[in-house]
């Protein structure tokens, strides 16, 4: 039997949160991303039924463009997705728009104004609009005060900005393009786009926490010895050098995707789940995080940048010789660090997160580790003693989650050895998951903000991160670059982070 | 969710009178406000029982329209009182019909505010005008027009950017009201989109229904309002006819479809989903429509064609023919039950047995909150591995399952409705046109 096959009882009924009346407008239509990402998704929900009739997209970049020339493009960039259902996209593109507009040109936004009064008339949606902003990051603070210029996000019920990230490259930047969009949009307008929370496996560790009573009496110092946040990737960085340069893996993926997980992985639990109720307690444990040593970040901090490897067959260069890249470049492809946080929950735990690029696989999990049993009775299998319960949420790829704990070993000895109890979405769900952008889109446009960060979410972020970011500006030769083999699991010195607590990085 | 009245005393007017009375009424407003750019909802709501349940003093409350909990409770007591089986559904067509024809009350006078008390979830979505056709008892009742202005609450408008409509009750005899109906284009603005809300029973008023119904308006049905035959020939004529339909019923069988499709999600038992050799379904009273809706919906996802069908007693007989080419049974059973759900029909259980080869065999129960499984728990189950399950009762009111499809609503049906209303109309015309052998 093939294990992709889909349950057919299944197809057509994931119409459960129908999207209501309303126009999506992208800034950056142009870009990479609006079809790579945000049609393909909006079509999707088109499909799923999950977009009302009343509904419309008004491309918005520089380029020139007609609607016509917007319809047709898209459909010739999303060729692959439209041709099963060529009936399906004819409906769909006829909400397509598209309006030339340069944020920083008042008379642009004026126009754009009379223009979305237009396809309000045209499509009935209603008044409500979402604005996502697609652009480069540094024109996020002044498009927000551009469009609140113009009056287009007047109306707190009806008026929603996303935003991608990265939301700030510091602290302080945060701060500051917080204080830009805040002075723009109120809080409930402003979605703050992190992708790693749309994935299924992310949300359900919050599902897994709360839904169960098994799990919540044991997530606490009391069992919980340590835990491992890992994502790891296998590309290298490929065509987004003028990018990463800037930023590395620290900035990349821990101070948000990682975060976030760690997050969600150790909040309290919400007294409802509500928005606010659960980024209150987000925000809660982020404040409480600190690196293990702020005073001295470079002893819980490992920095590594991929040098060559693979195979003959496969060669892999290394960074410094990617297109893009300085050859003298010191941007970190990989970072481990080490982080307590001071709460009644997690006090003395630590946490292990690491991220890093031509890593030996592709793979995001959570790990946490019990405590050792009291008293050893059985010897292990393999000899010494038994290895330590360890529950594992697999976030990508095989989402799912397994449970590792000692049995007994077939014989007449009593020797233990340890099994894996295992739950696989693929094996127990009748239907895939949807795509990141689709779940994110469908959210912003229902309104719902659960998945998206609030400001003091992105600054307490920003925060635990500090001590480091500060310390590479003031003290760099602090903080080494270790070179590691491409295809590896990182440099040997981030072995050594553990190794003094006498732990062990995961090898999955 | 709470009803909410309109803003001010709704004015009595000619309905000559109502159009122009309807332009003045925002023209003042300093902004120039002309409506909300939302959509206008057309409400034919006859509350036969409930008018019906006033007039025999069972329901002390005003007729409102709405499913509210006073008034299943008024109905449960008018089945009683009135020695009706105990089996009637308290919002049945049969109780309604059946109350017609109790003496009294005939002077009793009641406070009748159909179409002036809005669910406050719909005001939310800030129609732009709503129009109650409010049928009265007294046949013979003259036409009143009442026209008022409504704003959503300010705790449900959530501080910001309400905007308000109006709403118009067209409240008379059928036949009075079937009189103004030419009223109606001129109030309904073709730009913007126009549910119609069909209350009462599928077959009955006929002519206003099909008056009012034209597409493009998008239809809000209840086939269990209504007896099968017309409510399940309606559906699937008016979908099949390209109109975008909305069916309660079909909502209703939302935990049934979602929980049958929960127990073939694990991948080791998906396979027998190939393999189904007999579907039973359960079903309180003889009100089939929702039988006939969640069994073609399993037809028609699993591709079996309907060979033929016919009725035997209790019991309406099925025969499909899987892909492969071999049998399926699939029975309907109508079971009389002492404490029926609100709504006539509702599924009590369900039973799929599958035959994989090479494999034990595997039976999926899959019983009522509160129905119980006793009676699909016969039979030869003990040789098969056996999966069964609770469905959970999530009716909720109708008002919450209107608010849902006005929320974000299409302009095409929902293609499983529309290919299950399809093949379980063609269901019913097998068992109507057959004989039992």
């Amino acid at each position: 039997m093939a294990a992709t096959l889909t349950n057919p009882l299944r197809i057509g009924l994931r119409q459960e949160r129908v999207i209501p009346p309303q126009c999506l407008i992208i800034f950056g239509a142009s870009g990479d991303l609006t079809h790579r990402k945000l049609i393909p998704a909006l079509f999707e929900l088109f499909l799923q039924r999950r977009l009302p009739s009343e509904f419309a997209v008004l491309g918005c970049a520089r380029r020139p463009w007609s609607d016509e020339v917007f319809r047709q493009t898209m459909a010739q960039r999303l060729q692959p997705i439209i041709a099963p259902n060529p009936q399906a996209w004819e409906f769909f593109s006829q909400g397509l728009f598209y309006e030339p507009v340069d944020l920083q040109q008042p008379g642009h936004l004026e126009r754009l104004g009379q223009r979305l009064e237009q396809v309000d008339r045209l499509r009935a949606t209603r008044g409500a609009r979402t604005f996502y902003l697609s652009v480069s990051p540094a024109f996020y603070g002044s498009g927000a005060r551009a469009l609140a210029g113009a009056g287009l996000l007047a109306d707190p019920q009806r008026s929603r900005l996303v935003i991608e990230k990265p939301f700030g490259t510091d602290y302080a930047s945060a701060q500051q393009l917080n204080r830009v969009v805040k002075s723009s949009a109120q809080e409930n307008q402003i979605f703050r786009i992190d992708h790693y929370l749309c994935k299924e496996t992310v949300q359900n560790i919050m599902v897994l926490r709360f839904a169960n009573s098994i799990f919540e009496p044991l997530w606490n110092r009391n069992h919980i010895s340590s835990v491992q946040i890992t994502a790891a990737e296998t590309v290298g960085v490929e065509q987004r050098a003028s990018y990463y340069e800037q930023s590395g893996a620290l900035k990349d993926m821990v101070q948000n995707h990682l975060t976030q997980m760690l997050a969600l992985t150790t909040m309290e639990p919400p007294g409802r789940f509500e928005p606010e109720p659960i980024r209150n307690e987000k925000a809660k444990v982020l404040q409480a995080a600190r690196l293990a040593n702020p005073e001295q970040p470079w002893t819980c901090c490992v920095r590594g940048q991929y040098g060559s490897g693979g195979t003959a067959e496969r060669p892999l260069v290394s960074y410094r010789n990617e297109p893009g890249v300085n050859p003298n470049s010191t941007t970190e492809t990989y970072v481990a660090v080490k982080l307590l946080i001071d709460n009644w929950r997690w006090q003395g735990v630590p946490f292990y997160l690491r991220t890093g690029k031509h890593m030996a696989k592709r793979l995001s999990e959570v790990a946490l580790t019990f405590r050792d049993a009291p008293v050893h009775l059985f010897d292990a299998a393999t000899g010494g003693v038994s290895s330590n319960n360890q529950f594992v949420i697999r976030i990508q790829p095989d989402e799912g989650a397994t449970f590792r704990f000692e049995v007994k070993a077939p014989g007449s000895g009593m020797r233990s050895r340890p099994i894996a109890m295992d739950f696989s979405y693929l094996d127990s769900f009748g239907e895939p998951s949807d795509e990141g952008y689709v779940r994110l889109l469908a959210d912003a446009m229902l309104g719902d903000p659960t998945l998206f960060t609030r400001s003091d979410e992105v600054e307490a972020a920003w925060r635990l991160y500090t001590p480091i970011l500060e310390g590479l500006k003031q003290s760099p030769e602090k903080f080494p670059v270790h070179s590691y083999e491409a295809g590896t699991w990182g440099p040997a010195e981030s072995d050594e982070l553990l190794s003094r607590d006498g732990l062990l990085w995961r090898r999955p | 969710m709470v009803p909410q009245l309109t803003l001010q005393a709704p004015l009595k007017l000619p309905p000559s009178a109502v159009p122009s009375h309807l332009q003045q009424l925002w023209a003042d407003s300093d902004d120039g406000y002309n409506g909300a750019a939302t959509f206008t909802l057309v409400v034919w709501e006859p509350a036969w029982l409930e008018q019906h349940l006033a007039r025999l003093g069972l329901l002390e409350e005003a007729v409102m329209g709405m499913q509210r909990p006073c008034l299943v409770d008024a109905a449960r007591r008018a089945i009683s009182t009135y020695g009706l089986p105990s089996s009637t559904a308290p919002l049945s067509h049969t109780l309604a019909q059946a109350l017609v024809t109790q003496p009294g009350g005939e002077s009793q006078s009641f406070d009748d505010l159909r179409g002036q008390a809005i669910e406050s979830s719909i005001s939310e979505l800030q129609p732009h005008r709503m129009i109650t056709l409010a049928p009265t008892i007294a046949a013979e009742q003259p036409i009143d027009a009442l026209v008022a202005a409504y704003c959503p609450l300010p705790e449900d408008s959530h501080g910001g950017g309400s905007v308000c409509g109006d709403v118009l009750v067209l409240r008379g005899g059928a036949a009075a009201i079937a009189g103004e109906l030419d009223l109606l284009p001129q109030l309904i603005p073709s730009h913007l989109p126009c549910w119609v809300l069909w209350e009462g029973a599928l077959g009955e008023h006929l002519d206003i229904f099909e008056r009012l119904t034209v597409p493009p308006q998008r239809l809000i049905v209840d086939t269990a309002l209504g007896h099968t035959t017309p409510s399940m020939g309606i559906l699937a004529q008016r979908i099949a006819a390209g109109q975008a339909v909305y069916d309660l019923n079909w909502y209703r069988l939302g935990a049934w479809r979602e929980s049958l499709a929960m127990t073939f999600d694990a991948q080791d038992r998906r396979e027998s989903l190939n393999h189904v050799s007999q579907v039973d379904i359960d079903l309180e009273g003889d009100q089939l429509c929702q039988g006939l809706l969640l069994g073609a919906w399993i037809a028609s996802r699993l591709q079996w064609s309907l060979q033929g069908g016919h009725r035997h007693g209790d019991t309406s007989f099925y025969s499909f023919q899987r892909p492969d080419g071999v049998k399926v049974d699939m029975n309907l059973v109508s079971v009389p039950v002492g404490l029926p759900k609100a709504h006539a029909g509702s599924i009590m259980g369900l039973r799929l047995l599958c035959k994989p080869p090479n494999r034990r065999g595997l039976s999926v129960v899959l019983c009522g909150e509160a129905s119980g499984c006793m009676r699909l728990e016969g039979g030869d189950i003990s040789s098969r591995d056996l999966v069964e399950a609770i469905v959970p009762l999530v009716e909720g009111s109708l008002e919450v399952q209107e608010t849902r499809v006005l929320a974000g609503g299409h302009d095409t049906t929902n293609p499983l409705l529309a290919t299950a209303a399809h093949l379980a109309d063609k269901m019913l015309a097998a068992t109507v046109s057959s004989k039992a052998p």
